[in-house]
């Protein structure tokens, strides 16, 4: 167990900043390191401004100010080399309700240059997994939530990113397409890459991270492993009330 | 015949964004509304203006100037008619709201009375375009009194009654017959599609009945004077009669009965509608959304299914296959592109017994003239760059995305190539609509096939220019935050910006064509030229402002 691999900082945010044109902070001068070989989870309540963070991370938005690297790349100055590093799957599966499963999984082979070959052992593998293979001449628009969620997360994995990137993956899945992704997003870690993934339930956060980001309002309030976090609730009376809220939301 | 919940059913679907609800809540938004309207309105009602006055002082020569009100009116219902079957499909079966309604306790008929105000006010747009220039032109001329324009008003609100409810009428009862077996959204289509046929068909069939009869009596009204024509103009839609007449005869006694039964028959109508919809609507509607079971892949096959291609390949087909699939989609950036062409099919449907004989024979004569060689090239072109505008393929590329846009924000691929791929989808599916029109121009109209060939070639030019107007105006101005696909692509103002940038456009192509009349050759290649020159401006905006506003755009 004490094999260790050599720490590389894959996720680095600097003094980001987003501000909506409504002049709502989602975010406020942020920084954040986030390591490779571990998961990841962002914690905080709706509307605390994660899936906001996300966005700029994957480069759905761009920062006011600050910046972000993935591995290195600066996604302002570099946008698709820094994509393809990342596997995204976002909050709501509802896309391309119209294509059949096969080729949404086709096209994003085709959009991450995803070899024939390497595609036929991935997806065979990963709808073997995930129980999608039967279903996938259907038109995603009959899939349920679960099998929407999951031809999603099949669809970003293709081309093997080291930094997976999940906005409330738990949501919608059955308890156990669940199982499976905590397994792979564990599996995934061992070899030494990362997963980031925002949650609103803390217990969810419990059980699988390694490292934690508490967020609220635009804020980070916390960093640090699980253990540290519970000390960190326990001096901190001011937060005490939020970890309640956090609990509440679990119900 | 208006009860409380469908006046209060049309209010909720004119907030939800049906009909006309165009927010302009951005500087940018009301600087694109003004410098389109702004110039392509006037210019547009200019030419319009002018051609009436050419009409109207023809018709004055021979004491029928009346006529130009049943014209008018004839064919603001022909135009109001065929929009009007394309919104009725889109909105009384695959707009996402029905769905919303049907738990609630509304009957059939609020929901279609409701759905048909909505579209009553949208078709008034092509009242103001087309009837209301004829309507102020001749009031002037003929030195109206008030009462005129208050009949006119009242012409003017209850004119789209009549085609709009032919329409849903036919839409409805095809649409009952439809609506089975598991591939429901399949068939869906297909009805809307016969829908369209059928109701243009009989349009057509009505046209031609009474241009029949009347053969033998036009002469004798020609005798009679004073506008005694209009008779027989306004037989296509039968209230445009009683409508004209009313106008005519404002002055009298006749003018009121006349404007009585007018009002009488439009209200009688909407009725018959509204009870029919009892009888059918729900049966159509039912069951829409269901989806239904498929075909199982096994673990063997998985290997036949997989198939690579270039991103821009790959993208764009996705784009078509979307385009396809989506019943609203299909009907108004699809289906469109071939119901134009078909249209030059049916006054070849609808020709006496012996083609030899009449209009349609003359106009072959024409069409082998190498005098007219010019004039053809130019009217055909100025024709590709209207279908290809009105289309919306470009001009809703980006809304389509909708509050999926982030998607297409973080797959690594460049905005560059991404706006290609969605202009390749709206110039392949503008040039289908070219091949179509110029194979019934070469088969059906005898048209000479090097001048098809030359018009093929030629043809691409017009399409590339409205697929980059529409996909420039939809990234400056998308419409992201919709719920059904019906306002993505029916209530964008994009798409209404596109119709008349490319309407101004073919006019240009038009006076072009009848400036260098003399001359095919200087014809031909001054339409080349000038839309090819368009084409590079456009394409230089494209990739330049274009990616960086894609850029902008937050999903």
């Amino acid at each position: 167990m004490l094999l260790r691999l050599e720490v590389i900082i894959v996720i680095y945010l600097e003094n980001v900043s987003k501000t909506y044109s409504g002049g709502v902070k989602a975010n406020d001068q942020i920084s954040l390191t986030i390591p490779s070989g571990r998961i990841f989870g962002f914690l905080g309540p709706n509307g605390a401004g994660k899936t906001t963070m996300i966005k700029l991370i994957t480069g759905i938005l761009a920062v006011d100010s600050g910046r972000i690297e993935v591995n290195g790349i600066d996604i302002a100055k570099q946008p698709l080399a820094a994509k393809k590093q990342i596997g995204y799957v976002p909050d709501t599966p509802n896309m391309f309700l119209r294509l059949k499963g096969i080729e949404y999984l086709n096209f994003m082979a085709d959009v991450y240059d995803v070899s024939l070959d390497e595609r036929q052992v991935r997806i065979a593998d990963l709808c073997r997994r995930f129980e999608m293979t039967k279903v996938l001449k259907n038109p995603i628009q009959s899939y349920s939530q679960g099998m929407r969620q999951k031809i999603v997360i099949i669809g970003v994995l293709l081309h093997q990113p080291s930094v997976w990137i999940l906005d409330e993956p738990m949501t919608g899945l059955d308890p156990h397409s669940s199982y499976v992704l905590k397994e792979m997003m564990r599996e995934h870690v061992n070899n030494n890459n990362t997963v980031f993934f925002s949650t609103h339930v803390l217990d969810v956060a419990e059980k699988i991270c390694d490292e934690i980001a508490i967020i609220n309002k635009g804020k980070i309030l916390f960093t640090g492993d699980m253990a540290e976090m519970r000390e960190h609730f326990r001096k901190n009376e001011s937060l005490e009330k939020f970890f309640l809220e956090l609990t509440h939301d679990e119900q | 015949m208006m009860n409380n919940k469908t006046w209060a059913l049309t209010k909720v679907l004119i907030k939800n964004g049906e009909g006309l609800s165009f927010k302009l809540n951005t500087k940018k938004a009301w600087i694109l509304f003004i410098a389109i309207i702004g110039i392509t309105i006037p210019s547009l009602l200019f030419g319009y203006i002018k051609f009436i006055e050419l009409i109207y002082h023809s018709l004055a020569t021979i004491n029928q100037q009346g006529v130009i009100l049943s014209w008018g009116l004839a064919i603001n219902s022909i135009m109001i008619f065929i929009f009007g079957m394309f919104y009725i499909i889109s909105s009384f079966y695959f707009s996402g709201d029905i769905e919303n309604f049907l738990p609630l306790p509304i009957k059939p008929k609020q929901i279609v009375g409701a759905k048909f105000l909505v579209t009553v006010l949208y078709e008034y747009l092509i009242s103001a375009f087309i009837f209301l220039p004829i309507l102020i032109y001749y009031g002037i001329y003929e030195s109206a009194g008030l009462l005129y324009y208050i009949y006119g008003l009242i012409v003017f609100a209850l004119i789209p009654i009549l085609p709009i409810a032919f329409g849903a009428l036919i839409v409805m009862l095809i649409m009952r017959f439809t609506n089975f077996s598991r591939y429901r959204e399949l068939f869906k289509i297909i009805g809307g599609v016969i829908a369209m046929f059928v109701g243009i068909g009989l349009n057509f069939a009505f046209q031609s009945f009474a241009a029949k009869l009347d053969q033998n009596t036009i002469g004798e009204l020609l005798e009679l004077g004073n506008n005694s024509l209009s008779v027989v103009t306004s037989r296509m839609f039968p209230t445009v009669r009683w409508a004209a007449q009313a106008l005519l005869d404002y002055k009298i006694a006749n003018g009121l009965t006349n404007l009585l039964i007018f009002c009488g028959l439009s209200a009688g109508i909407y009725i018959v509608l509204l009870y029919f919809s009892e009888l059918v609507y729900f049966k159509g509607v039912v069951g829409l959304s269901e989806s239904s079971a498929r075909s199982v892949v096994l673990d063997e096959d998985l290997g036949k299914l997989l198939k690579k291609n270039s991103v821009i390949k790959s993208y764009t087909l996705n784009e078509l296959r979307i385009l396809f699939r989506t019943p609203i989609y299909f009907l108004n950036c699809v289906l469109i592109n071939i119901i134009w062409p078909l249209f030059i099919i049916l006054p070849l449907l609808i020709t006496p017994d012996d083609p030899t004989q009449g209009d349609l024979s003359m106009l072959l004569e024409l069409l082998r003239e190498p005098k007219a060689i010019g004039m053809i090239i130019g009217i055909t072109l100025a024709a590709i760059t209207f279908i290809g505008g009105s289309n919306g393929i470009t001009a809703t590329a980006i809304s389509r995305e909708g509050k999926e846009l982030h998607i297409k924000k973080h797959i690594p691929v460049s905005y560059r190539h991404q706006i290609t791929a969605k202009v390749l989808a709206g110039i392949v599916l503008s040039y289908i609509g070219v091949v179509i029109l110029i194979l019934i121009m070469i088969f059906l109209y005898k048209l000479p096939w090097y001048l098809g060939l030359l018009l093929l070639v030629i043809g691409i030019l017009p399409t590339i220019l409205t697929s980059f107007t529409g996909i420039l105006l939809d990234l400056y101005n998308p419409k992201l935050d919709w719920d059904s696909e019906q306002k993505a692509v029916k209530q964008n103002i994009n798409v209404l910006y596109n119709i008349l940038i490319s309407t101004a456009a073919a006019a240009l192509i038009g006076v072009i064509t009848y400036v260098f009349k003399s001359s095919a050759v200087l014809t031909i290649i001054s339409i080349i030229v000038l839309i090819s020159l368009l084409d590079l401006l456009l394409y230089y905006l494209v990739y330049t402002k274009g990616t960086v506003r894609f850029k902008e755009l937050e999903g």
